[in-house]
């Protein structure tokens, strides 16, 4: 229990109908996703249930979070705060600590059109955002962890790669200015403002302080908290006049299809042939998607339920899929979708693919289009089993890309004898390539059962067997590094770069009260 | 079903939030993404359908004790189902159903339901109905000239809330049953509440009981087929009796019966009725109207850590409501342009009456109407159409609380308008 002083001078900051430490309420914040891992990994049994805060808050403004972040530093309790919620990173490590949920902080504060850029608040969620800018014909970037997710959260404290990396790139590029609260109390506010107090650019002028803030895989939420943040925009490739619009009943939508637009599903013999065509793709900006998954995967991703994903499977999807992208061309105008699906046509012949739509052996339908522009696709893997994972990934080059996903096979296989994580052959992974460059995203998603012990220290144990392998093989920094040990793990042959994110930890929170929970921990924690 | 039965499926939830938005394909907006009332009312993540399921989980796991806050918890949420629509979309989940065994749960261990609750129980056990009305005044809204037929064996079952308190949705769901020549009869003063009050906040004992009692009383009276006007009835006469006491009699809504009517050219929609309307779709007569299929097979796995039902499990996902008849009906009347809201058919926003929110939690409800006219309004619409009592009384609470010039019809009432039979 928080000593009564400290809550009551909590409560004094939001009011006592947004705080609560009722032990159900504060329970509904410790259950997350994934923590029956780690539970497992030290050795407890799975289970979902983490550290249970000590008080939950709802802030309405950056001065009721900088209050409670003042009073967190007096009374050396700890605190992180969350938007929706979907992870042991949003939940807490220091059992003295209180949980901010942003939900009531859910405003989109502008969008500027001309400038290409919205500020938002923590909690507008991706879909909630991607609805209005469409009625400007922009569109954001939007992390794959699902539309219901926080564009801010993500631009601010993750790496965040989407659907439509290869034209949005991913959302730590993206972050153009915040206003964070720091972990001391103090508000700083980064990026530059023009004589307009407009926020067009994430460094300058002087020094960039984004690095620090987020840098390559963001802090998660363990360097204080984010109020503001203002991101990126892009053109929407549809005519002005189109409008979202989604008809018909669950689970067999319709969804009115942009004029310009096509799927492919562009299936390569070889691993060689699928790199250089995901190379040439990239090269010449072709599309807006270019992602790949298992041919399980590709079950899920252009089905309605577990079923049909399932029918599909047994149907022999399998056996005429071989390494594919799933490619969405999107385009302005009529003569530039020809010239792309012409790009599209010459690239498949040169490196001898086939499109898997074309012949019959997957069908999307209107609905998924809409799908995989709203980044509902990544949600489809849960379908299987309602649970899975990925592995830490990398974030390298598409040839790097490739070469962990042949080296991730026979190590996923034998987990798969092992009768501990789902059968994928050992093919499944999600590839995406960023910004039509040259770069590109490997993760490994992993289906395992939540409720089993056994399942969960097989994950586990794959998992660790994995970043290993990106030590002994090379592969290039993980996108995701979830933690000091991981960080450790990392380090000696990383430069040690976790000393140099220690140090901006202990300088940046002196009490060690905004808690680390999947970041480092500072030099000195506080008792 | 206890909770215990429910114990995977809790330690399954992701805690992805989905259940507190409409399904995502289907935002066009901010302002009205949203399903959840409770969530949109009190913030907490407790306060959303994977809340409640993970604080029914760790009540099932005796992590923590139904405290005041968590009774708050677990009764301010109408059990409208738009949680689990939203789940279903991507997992096997069916959040609606742990919240509903976790008051099941509370009643049994004598901290549920709310005083409000216990209160309009009581009344249902003297009085036949939640209101404390008597008995022998449930037929006073019978007029003269609607004809009852005492041999039929249709019963249009009026409801408490239609024969106590929106009075003129009985009169004009007889005089069109009159009017077309569908000869029914009433139960008058030995019509008793259906149950769905006590049932939704978990006393399942009583409940029951009331259940077995109505349809003693239907079989007794050779009762085959009954009509509602209420969606709540409707829900649990289709739905929820079958769950727990065995009959065979067919159970229609007057939503469905007037488009039959009109298909069958027994009715004849003729006077123009010049309006600009919306249509609100009752939780019960939508997404929640799919009939449990009892299914008894085996989980088999067909992938490593993939299960499949054999035979198929029937799945309940929202799409199989009464969604289109109350439509078909608008459509046909003269003069009646209808425009559509942004959340519809099955995630259709909550009117925020139900689960016995209206009684014990009248600030919360009214919010939730007043967030649904505010959508309501949105579209232009001069009135808001529903098919429902219970909704209706809460959105004229609203509308006459915020000054609207927006009217609020029963959908019977515009449809006796149409036939003339107003007059």
């Amino acid at each position: 229990m928080l000593e009564k002083n400290v809550y009551d001078a909590l409560k004094r900051v939001v009011g006592a109908r947004y705080i609560s430490q009722d032990p159900a309420v504060m329970d509904t914040y410790a259950f997350q996703w994934c923590n029956e891992i780690e539970s497992a990994q030290r050795g407890e049994e799975p289970q979902r249930f983490g550290v249970r805060p000590l008080a939950v808050l709802l802030p309405a403004s950056t001065e009721e979070v900088q209050a409670i972040v003042r009073l967190c530093n007096k009374h050396n309790v700890g605190f992180k705060a969350l938007t929706t919620g979907m992870g042991p990173w949003a939940g807490l490590s220091i059992p003295k600590s209180i949980q901010i949920d942003m939900r009531r902080m859910n405003r989109i504060l502008e969008v500027d059109e001309r400038n290409m850029y919205a500020v938002i608040e923590p909690y507008v969620t991706n879909a909630q955002l991607q609805s209005e800018l469409l009625k400007y014909g922009i569109m954001h970037h939007a992390q794959g962890a699902g539309p219901q997710t926080s564009p801010l959260a993500s631009h601010t404290s993750f790496v965040g790669p989407g659907f439509t990396s290869p034209y949005t790139g991913f959302s730590g590029r993206n972050v153009l200015g915040v206003e964070w609260i720091l972990p001391t109390g103090d508000i700083l506010r980064l990026g530059s403002f023009d004589h307009n107090g407009k926020w067009f650019t994430g460094d300058g002028p002087g020094f960039s302080l984004r690095g620090i803030m987020r840098g390559w895989l963001g802090a998660y939420g363990g360097l204080g908290v984010f109020t503001k943040a203002a991101i990126r925009l892009f053109s929407w490739p549809a005519p002005k006049d189109w409008k979202w619009e989604t008809s018909g009943t669950i689970p067999n939508y319709e969804w009115k299809v942009p004029p310009y637009w096509r799927l492919y599903v562009l299936n390569f013999e070889e691993w060689s042939e699928y790199e250089a065509a995901m190379y040439e793709l990239n090269d010449r900006e072709v599309c807006m998607v270019a992602t790949t998954s298992a041919p399980e995967g590709l079950a899920a991703l252009f089905t309605n339920t577990k079923t049909e994903a399932i029918e599909a499977i047994f149907a022999g999807l399998l056996a005429r899929t071989r390494n594919y992208i799933v490619v969405l061309v999107a385009a302005h105008t009529e003569r530039e979708f020809e010239f792309r699906k012409k790009l599209v046509k010459l690239i498949l012949e040169k490196y001898r693919g086939n499109d898997l739509i074309e012949e019959g052996v997957i069908a999307p339908r209107p609905m998924h289009y809409g799908e995989t522009v709203r980044n509902m696709l990544g949600q489809h893997a849960f379908r299987f089993s309602n649970c899975f994972q990925s592995t830490h990934g990398g974030m390298d080059t598409i040839a790097m890309a490739v070469r962990l996903a042949q080296l991730n096979q026979p190590v996923k296989q034998k987990y798969i004898e092992k009768g501990v994580i789902g059968d994928d052959r050992g093919l499944g992974v999600w590839i995406t390539s960023y910004e039509s460059g040259h770069m590109a995203h490997m993760e490994t998603p992993t289906v395992y059962d939540p409720t089993s012990t056994k399942s969960c220290l097989g994950y586990a144990a794959y998992q660790d067997e994995c970043n290993q392998m990106d030590l002994d093989q090379a592969l290039g920094m993980p996108f995701f590094i979830v933690g000091d040990e991981v960080h450790k793990f990392y380090a000696e042959r990383t430069m040690n770069y976790p000393d140099w994110l220690r140090r901006i930890k202990t300088t940046f929170d002196p009490n060690g009260v905004s808690d680390p929970s999947h970041y480092v921990k500072g030099e000195k924690r506080q008792k | 079903m206890t909770l215990g039965d429910y114990e995977d499926m809790m330690d399954s939830c992701v805690r992805c939030s989905l259940c507190k938005f409409i399904p995502q394909l289907a935002i066009r907006s901010k302002r009205f993404s949203s399903i959840c009332p409770s969530i949109d009312f009190y913030d907490f993540h407790a306060y959303s359908g994977g809340g409640r399921m993970i604080a029914a989980n760790a009540y099932h796991k005796g992590r923590v004790e139904l405290t005041p806050e968590m009774l708050d918890v677990l009764y301010r949420c109408t059990n409208c189902g738009g949680c689990e629509v939203s789940c279903k979309w991507v997992y096997d989940l069916e959040p609606n159903e742990a919240i509903h065994a976790l008051r099941a749960a509370a009643v049994e261990a004598g901290a549920g339901p709310m005083p409000k609750h216990k209160k309009y129980i009581k009344l249902v056990e003297r009085k036949k109905n939640p209101y404390g009305e008597e008995p022998q005044n449930r037929p006073a809204w019978l007029t003269k000239d609607i004809k009852l037929d005492e041999s039929s064996d249709t019963l249009y079952f009026v409801g408490c809330t239609a024969a106590y308190r929106r009075e003129e949705i009985a009169v004009a769901t007889a005089k069109i049953l009159n009017a077309a020549g569908e000869g029914f009869r009433i139960m008058g003063s030995d019509e008793q509440c259906c149950g769905s009050p006590v049932y939704r906040v978990g006393d399942e004992k009583r409940a029951i009981r009331i259940m077995e009692e109505n349809i003693e009383s239907f079989k007794r009276a050779g009762i085959k087929r009954i009509i509602t006007s209420c969606s709540g009835c409707y829900n649990m006469f289709k739905i929820e009796y079958p769950r727990y006491v065995e009959h065979d009699i067919d159970v229609v809504h007057t939503s469905q019966l007037i488009e039959f009517l009109l298909k069958d050219g027994r009715l004849k929609l003729t006077k123009d009725v010049p309006m600009k309307v919306t249509y609100h779709d009752p939780c019960h007569l939508g997404r929640m109207a799919e009939p449990y299929e009892k299914w008894e097979g085996e989980k088999i796995e067909v992938l490593t850590l993939v299960y499949i039902y054999d035979p198929p499990k029937p799945e309940r996902r929202g799409a199989n409501g009464v969604y289109d008849a109350p439509r078909n009906v608008l459509k046909q009347i003269p003069g009646v342009e209808l425009v559509e809201m942004d959340r519809i058919r099955e995630y259709s926003y909550c009117c925020g009456a139900g689960g016995g929110c209206k009684s014990a939690y009248p600030d919360f409800a009214m919010a939730t109407a007043n967030e649904r006219v505010e959508e309501a309004e949105s579209t232009g619409a001069d009135a808001l159409v529903s098919a429902c009592p219970f909704c209706g009384t809460n959105f004229r609470d609203s509308l006459k609380s915020r000054n609207s010039s927006m009217q609020y019809f029963d959908l019977t009432e515009l449809v006796l308008r149409s036939i003339g039979g107003e007059q």
